[in-house]
């Protein structure tokens, strides 16, 4: 879905994007597709007995591809994901389910491209907030030019300032 | 009591970069994006990738910050589990310093203080991710449950021609 900035405005939702049950197994996949041999992540008695955790986690490095994915999605193929930056909350585990979401809450033209600011989150089935964040996505303006692949920021484009989570 | 000067020599202190082991293949992206569960076809579509922005098959934006994996001619982290039941599996993993000289400090326990990231350009696949990493700040502050070590790692990533991939600005907070 191609996307253009003048169809954006404060307030709006951006994208969700809706993950579903996150099982040991997904989990597992994740930590071999990176190699990450961590077991608090796939070794259950390891996380409650050695590190007192309620169960296996959920890996930070995963919800942070989610959240650019999020994104990413959002802004559509004429887009650019230019910043994002986010905390994590709280521990997510085994069976949680996860859902992302980026609200628009601000936006600016600059050079003949539009940047749109959001703050995005993934929050758990339970609607505890899981990691809170804050993103810049840049578009193309209605019959403007496009966005500039690779993308080379210029110093004066516009500055957001994050919220508070 | 510890002290600030204690740190001072590792503020601004570059690592050398640090070239992934093996350019990025189709099957490591496909288990890749898999696991994430995002199915964009300029991941895995010749056609629609060649016709996208990136004209190649190309990787997630922030997948660089993976690309960094055991060679082959490495001793197996997984030999320190079998035979200590306290090890973590994170033996010789690169983790989130990438080479930079470990601090020395008092403190033990390491929390994720977040991340900032910016985008330039992704990685394409036959390509090798080099990254630049630097100890941006090293700050020690006092909190109402005790001093703390705040460090920023922060991270260039770019191809081995050169080209930026992305900056990723890590916040490490040692307790």
């Amino acid at each position: 879905m191609t996307r253009c900035f003048e169809e954006l405005a404060a307030g709006d939702v951006l994208a969700t994007l809706d993950k579903g049950i996150i099982t040991p197994a997904h989990i597992m996949r994740w930590s071999a597709a990176v190699e990450n041999w961590h077991r608090i992540h796939y070794d259950q008695p390891f996380a409650r007995e050695h590190d007192k955790l309620p169960d296996i986690l959920i890996n930070g490095s995963w919800k942070q591809h989610v959240l650019v994915q999020l994104m990413k999605d959002g802004l559509g193929p004429d887009g650019w994901l230019w910043k994002i930056q986010f905390r994590y909350k709280r521990m997510d585990v085994a069976w949680d389910a996860l859902k992302g979401r980026a609200e628009v809450i601000e936006k600016r033209e600059a050079d003949g491209l539009g940047f749109v600011a959001c703050r995005i989150a993934l929050v758990t089935q339970r609607d505890e907030l899981s990691t809170a964040g804050f993103a810049v996505g840049v578009l193309p303006l209605r019959g403007g030019r496009a966005v500039p692949y690779p993308f080379v920021p210029k110093p004066d484009y516009p500055v957001f300032t994050a919220p508070a989570d | 009591m510890d002290k600030a000067e204690n740190y001072a020599s590792y503020q601004g202190m570059e690592g050398a970069p640090q070239v992934a082991a093996m350019p990025l293949e189709r099957d490591t992206l496909r288990r890749f994006v898999q696991a994430v569960m995002d199915h964009d076809p300029v991941y895995y579509d010749e056609e629609a990738a060649a016709a996208s922005k990136f004209g190649a098959l190309t990787a997630p934006p922030l997948y660089p910050v993976h690309a960094f994996r055991l060679p082959a001619d490495v001793p197996d982290p997984l030999e320190a589990v079998a035979r200590d039941a306290n090890a973590d599996g994170t033996a010789g993993i690169m983790g989130v310093t990438f080479g930079l000289p470990p601090i020395e400090s008092p403190y033990r326990r390491l929390l994720n203080g977040g991340n900032e990231i910016e985008f330039y350009r992704s990685l394409r696949v036959g390509e090798k991710a080099v990254a630049h990493p630097r100890y941006a700040s090293v700050v020690l502050k006092e909190g109402k449950s005790g001093a703390m070590l705040l460090v920023t790692v922060e991270t260039r990533f770019t191809t081995e021609s050169g080209e930026p991939l992305l900056l990723n600005r890590q916040t490490l907070i040692w307790r």
